[in-house]
């Protein structure tokens, strides 16, 4: 149990990192953070500072990275179009070559061993049976975000004038459209894919309750919302956009709407990521000034874990048990917490 | 405080005006500066660079009630994504297709907040084919709305005109847009220090305005863009002004295009600078104050359609305090 009002000096469990590059993603494989960075190197370094690779692994910027669904590598895009699965030693095969395109957004799932990479106005797909690409589906502008439901099932690709929601595995899935007005830049499904929320341009949130797609709006956000993290029971979702982190309640029967958020560790930074720990109400806040956080739900007090330099944190996760937490930023700063330590 | 957002130039201009010539020269010419380059996937190839960007022109409409308030969301995507390539590259030029609208294009700066934090338009340079470009103003929306947009017009192909020729093509220009800087141009060969690093869009950098010379006979049928300058020799009242601006851009800002301004307040000794495209407005005091002996005259030019002058003007000297 983490414990906020003892475990006050989090910092001197830190371990800072020079990644060298921007962070695109990152993700953990065992006991090793694995960044994703602008300059197309994997560095996958362990809480004690070991490192296991660090080399050049995509020719371009990596956009985009998410744990392969066998949980042992990540699946990275990048800027020249290749989609690459590498495993922390720096072994890496390509899943796909899309030349003179950019691969922005990459999910995945374990439950259901798909992968889903968005290139352009197309979704490619792969599965369980094969590293060759299986589907995908079209759309009738760039995708700008996807996400999947917790059985890795339901696809959700956000794009101009709403989102569009495909069964995932089936090659023959038809589109079910979910329209909103305007250019809707990030999306994430709730676990068990009863709601839809999207990110908009204009600023604030659309969604959208499953199956009777009743529309929601969720405003009061200073910036776009880009970050999303659902708690472990998926009765909150937590977002960035704002100088607080605000975070909406979706239990009962009418999820958010007429409710209040909660806001949580406000700064005078936009907040730029997410995260929830996998097993606790306590959510990882990064700012755009570098600073990163922990608050749990329903307190108002808040722990610093990093602080600021000035460069926004694009990257921000726990490993699987909950015990570490990884950030990356725009400039190449990043950090490792080690809870271990702070019991 | 040093300015590190990245400049952008965006090359607009018919199909075979010399945009591909001029990005070329741009890029071989500026040794040691680094450039990313966006173009259109389906545009014209041959261009020699490290970092090519294909953009698909995508215009969104914004959903916050403005009819004519589009952006390039491919412009928006592109540049959030190229900072993950941040420190390779010191500029962007945007190299637009013969059939775009400058207006998203230009917009995509005043509206964003992440392109505005990241990035600052320099200006918009229009390459215009001295031989054809009076048949593509005939038949073609966007030519002339290309010309309307510039900051910088390449005159380019005058070596395949006549002297009557290219007279004729000058004052054409003229009325569409009074305020752009035009060289003339053969294989668009200009000096780069005289389109790169304008700042255009900057209010700081709007020096002047010039006045206009232009005739009530040169309106010739409603579609036609023309430039419309107003002065008033006493300062303006900042309260009458102000709104009466945005009220004029607020209700024909589907037709004025661009919209530039140097106004004095009574007992202010800086320059009020405005700019505007479509509605988007934009304002500030510059740091610059008016000279001792320099005259205070307040200027506006507005570029667009279905303006009327009368109305305008006497709009515009009613702002006098």
């Amino acid at each position: 149990m983490i414990d906020l009002a003892r475990d006050h000096s989090l910092k001197a469990h830190v371990r800072p990192i020079a990644l060298g590059a921007p962070a695109s993603g990152l993700v953990w494989i065992g006991d090793a953070a694995c960044f994703a960075l602008g300059d197309g190197r994997v560095l996958a370094v362990e809480s004690n500072g070991a490192v296991h690779g660090n080399g050049v692994v995509h020719k371009g910027a990596i956009l985009c990275a998410a744990r392969s669904p066998c949980g042992r590598a990540m699946i990275c895009g990048d800027d020249v179009g290749d989609v690459r699965r590498t495993e922390p030693s720096g072994q890496s095969v390509l899943l796909g070559r899309f030349p003179g395109r950019w691969i922005e957004h990459i999910v995945t799932s374990a439950e259901s061993g798909i992968i889903a990479a968005s290139v352009g106005k197309e979704v490619a797909v792969w599965n369980r049976q094969s590293d060759a690409q299986a589907h995908g589906f079209s759309l009738a502008s760039t995708v700008t975000g996807l996400a999947l439901d917790a059985k890795g099932r339901r696809l959700a690709a956000a794009r101009y004038g709403g989102v569009s929601l495909f069964y995932a595995l089936s090659p023959q899935s038809q589109p079910l459209p979910l329209e909103w007005k305007g250019s809707h830049i990030a999306v994430t499904l709730s676990p068990k894919a009863d709601y839809a929320v999207s990110g908009t341009q204009e600023t604030g949130l659309h969604g959208w309750r499953l199956p009777g797609r009743e529309d929601m709006a969720m405003s009061g956000y200073e910036a776009k919302t880009r970050s999303f993290s659902w708690n472990r029971k998926g009765t909150w979702l937590a977002t960035s956009g704002d100088t607080n982190a605000i975070i909406w309640p979706f239990e009962g029967r009418n999820g958010p709407m007429g409710k209040r958020p909660q806001l949580l560790a406000p700064s005078t930074y936009l907040v730029t990521r997410v995260a929830f720990h996998p097993s606790q109400d306590v959510l990882a806040v990064g700012y755009a000034d570098g600073a990163v956080v922990l608050a749990r739900l329903h307190e108002d007090m808040f722990l610093p874990v990093a602080a600021a330099d000035q460069s926004a944190i694009t990257a921000l996760e726990w490993d699987r048990a909950g015990q570490c937490l990884a950030w990356g930023s725009e400039d190449g700063h990043g950090g490792i917490l080690d809870l271990r330590k702070a019991a | 405080m040093i300015d590190t957002k990245i400049p952008v130039t965006v090359l607009t201009g018919y199909l075979g005006a010399g945009k591909t010539t001029l990005l070329n020269r741009i890029l071989s010419e500026e040794q040691g500066k680094r450039y990313a380059v966006i173009v259109n996937e389906f545009g014209e190839i041959g261009i020699d660079n490290d970092l090519i960007v294909n953009a698909d022109e995508e215009v969104f409409e914004m959903n916050n009630g403005c009819i004519c308030c589009t952006v390039r969301g491919d412009l928006i995507r592109i540049i959030e994504g190229l900072m993950k390539r941040k420190g390779t590259f010191d500029a962007i030029v945007i190299e637009t297709t013969g059939l775009a609208d400058p207006a998203p294009v230009a917009q995509t700066f005043f509206v964003d907040d992440d392109v505005q934090r990241r990035a600052r338009l320099d200006a918009i340079v229009t390459v215009v084919d001295a031989k054809h470009v009076l048949a593509r103003l005939d038949d073609s929306h966007e030519a002339m709305e290309q010309i309307a947009f510039a900051d910088i017009i390449l005159l380019n192909k005058t070596d395949l005109v006549t002297p009557q020729e290219l007279e004729h093509v000058r004052q054409r220009i003229a009325v569409i847009n009074n305020q752009a800087v035009v060289h003339e141009t053969v294989n668009s060969a200009v000096p780069l220090d005289r389109i790169l690093d304008q700042g255009a869009f900057d209010l700081d950098r709007i020096l002047e305005i010039e006045p206009a010379f232009l005739d009530e006979e040169d309106h010739e049928h409603d579609d036609t863009i023309t430039s419309i300058s107003i002065a008033c020799p006493t300062p303006l009242d900042p309260r009458k002004f102000m709104p009466w601006l945005q009220d004029i851009t607020a209700r024909q800002g589907q037709d004025i295009l661009r919209t530039k301004g140097i106004i004095a307040f009574p007992d202010e000794p800086k320059r009020y600078v405005v700019q505007a495209v479509h509605m988007l407005l934009s304002g500030d005091l510059q740091e610059r104050e008016w000279g001792v002996d320099d005259p205070r005259i307040s200027r506006l030019v507005l570029i667009g359609r279905n303006l009327d002058p009368a109305a305008l003007e006497s709009g515009f000297m009613a702002c006098a305090a």
